[in-house]
């Protein structure tokens, strides 16, 4: 299996599927890090979010993440406003994730080096090097990161980088319902991220959260409401988490 | 067009920096101003400092003492500490402070030493018990300021060392507007001198004869840094109403519709108001004034840590904070406070803090 067959949607991967099949019995090649040749993205299409969870879910799977903590999560609103004199209320539904950024302000305050780039562009915690000072969570502007109560270390999305690797989806893309989250290589030119944000780039769609923190996010979107992008002004969750772990 | 926004289901994302980090910031903070207060008496040779300056070296070795235990608590398994010495990032101020700590606990502990080796010599003369010890530790008991100043060099840039790593710490996370400014160092800094001398204050009364402020100007000190704290305040509330500085603006618009924001706002500066107004007109409660100016540097540092973090930087709202009960919470700051009366205890005990007059008691 070449690089290029890394299967960048849902249906992409459903399509692929006889292939993965016969292909099983032969060595991998697989995306490996130190090539450094990939730039993993991912490219969330907001206008195909059904807000069903099932990333969140399966990201808690993969991961073993600890109760009430979430490395993505589908960020739900109800908005209301007025359309032609009528109040209308509708729902607003965006996933988010940590956006393995360039330019990442997590990296440079953690004391141990433990926290870094990976020449893939995967931004990941050395669980062996972190002493858990909480430092990254409070640098990053995402609040993409948190001290996972299991552990007392900090954790966030890989990327799923140990499936990456493996030259398998992440969970939460390989779950996606409506075919919203797009993962990839930015480097591939074919690939359907790379096409996809080209396509979309032209009609100016593409959006990344919050860009003014010169973080340089690798998660972009489009159908992103400017209201959304920053710090969401409004009501406060009526749901939230309760305190970890009794 | 009129939008109201409601947040339905999101991510509430906990305080990360636990009230082991308030205790720590306030300890360390009143460690450094106390040792500052020390150097008018045991360097400079002001007698009418020696009260004031003996407490506060009792102040500086007793915060300083007990303020590492509470950054060790923080990282929730405290032999993870060796990484900052194995892997140090020089790029990361958290990593510098693991150096700059011990250089100025180390620089406090020879300072203390040298200036207290007559007392100890003193002691050991009155003979009892551990009159040994006492000759042993003293090593002759000479008085050399020559020594002392060398040794007050070295804690005086390792005070400066810490004082400006724990504001640069937390000024340089860009992701929190209110951290954001280059007016956090100095308030923390002010606050802590303040602090120690509402801590002199206090331990004069508790432990020393109530003259700790005679001819030593304490009082004007403690006025000057309130003048301080107030200006500083009205200068982060100006650049921010105006709009001058748009981080400022920002952070202001994060805070300005809470109502628990604007009563410890004024709470802090009524404080900081009726510490001024004790120190000039009414000396006579000079603990009360005291006390209020550490209460005051303990809530900054409550506020900008705990409140900061209650700022979510992408939901709507704030994040909920109650503090729990458990060693995350109130037992964390009943344990170190505890922890501090245990050690001071101990100096008090052991030490010949109060010099001559407690040598020949
Ligand atoms: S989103 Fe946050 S945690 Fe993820 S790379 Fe960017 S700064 Fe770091
Ligand atoms: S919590 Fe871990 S990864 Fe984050 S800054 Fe501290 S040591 Fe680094």
């Amino acid at each position: 299996m070449s690089d290029d067959t890394l299967f960048q949607s849902r249906r992409a991967f459903l399509q692929a599927l006889p292939a993965i099949t016969a292909g099983v019995a032969l060595p991998m090649n697989t995306a490996s890090a130190a090539e450094g040749k990939h730039h993993w993205a991912m490219l969330v299409d907001v206008r195909k979010c059904i807000g069903c969870q099932a990333c969140t879910v399966s990201c808690i799977m993969e991961n073993a993440v600890p109760e009430n903590s979430f490395r993505t999560i589908v960020s739900t609103y109800t908005v209301t406003q007025e359309v032609d004199g009528k109040t209308v209320a509708g729902t607003y539904v965006l996933p988010r994730l940590c956006n393995h950024c360039d330019n990442p302000p997590c990296v440079p305050v953690c004391p141990v080096n433990a926290t870094f780039k990976r020449d893939d562009g995967i931004v990941v915690v050395d669980g062996y090097r972190c002493v858990g000072c909480a430092y990254c969570v409070q640098a990053c502007p995402y609040d993409a990161r948190f001290i996972n109560h299991d552990t007392g270390k900090a954790d966030k999305c890989t990327f799923c980088a140990h499936r990456v690797d493996a030259g398998l989806l992440p969970a939460c893309v390989e779950t996606c319902v409506g075919g919203a989250r797009i993962f990839g290589d930015l480097n591939d030119p074919k690939g359907e991220l790379r096409r996809r944000l080209d396509a979309a780039k032209e009609a100016d769609a593409i959006k990344v959260l919050k860009p003014e923190s010169g973080a340089r996010p690798n998660v972009f979107y489009i159908g992103l409401d400017p209201r959304f992008q920053g710090r969401v002004e409004g009501q406060g969750a009526l749901w939230r988490p309760s305190e970890h772990g009794a | 067009m009129n939008t109201s926004i409601v947040e339905v289901v999101n991510v509430a994302r906990e305080v990360s920096w636990l009230p082991w980090a308030v205790q720590y910031f306030f300890l360390i903070g009143l460690s450094v101003g106390c040792f500052l207060l020390t150097l008018p008496w045991f360097v400079l040779r002001r007698p009418a400092w020696e009260r004031a300056s003996r407490l506060a070296l009792l102040g500086a070795l007793a915060c300083g003492l007990t303020a590492p235990v509470a950054l060790l608590a923080d990282l929730h398994q405290p032999a993870r500490f060796l990484n900052f010495y194995l892997h140090p990032n020089l790029g990361s101020w958290m990593a510098w402070g693991a150096f700059f700590i011990p250089l100025y606990l180390g620089g406090l502990a020879l300072y203390a030493w040298l200036v207290l080796r007559p007392d100890l010599k003193r002691l050991a003369d009155i003979g009892g018990r551990g009159a040994g010890i006492y000759r042993a530790f003293a090593y002759g008991g000479h008085d050399s300021l020559g020594a002392t100043r060398i040794a007050a060099v070295l804690a005086l840039a390792g005070a400066a060392l810490v004082a400006l790593y724990t504001g640069m710490e937390v000024m340089v996370v860009s992701a929190r507007p209110l951290w954001d400014t280059p007016f956090l160092p100095v308030q923390f800094f002010i606050t802590a001198v303040a602090g120690a001398i509402g801590l002199v204050l206090v331990l004069d009364r508790a432990i020393g004869d109530g003259r700790a402020a005679e001819g030593t100007h304490l009082l004007r000190l403690l006025a000057a840094t309130q003048v301080l704290v107030l200006a500083v305040g009205a200068a982060w509330l100006l650049l921010g109403v105006t709009g001058l500085s748009p981080r400022h603006a920002e952070a202001l618009a994060q805070v300005a519709p809470s109502a628990a924001w604007r009563i410890t706002a004024v709470w802090a500066a009524g404080s900081a108001l009726a510490t001024l107004w004790l120190a000039v007109r009414h000396p006579e409660w000079r603990l009360a004034a005291g006390l209020i100016a550490l209460h005051s540097a303990w809530m900054m540092r409550w506020t900008i840590f705990i409140g900061g973090q209650q700022i979510p930087k992408t939901s709507a709202g704030f994040y909920d904070y109650h503090l729990p009960l458990g060693q995350d919470g109130l037992l964390g700051i009943v344990g170190t406070a505890g922890l501090w009366i245990a050690v001071l205890i101990l100096l008090i005990s052991v030490l010949p803090w109060a010099g001559q007059r407690r040598a020949q008691a």
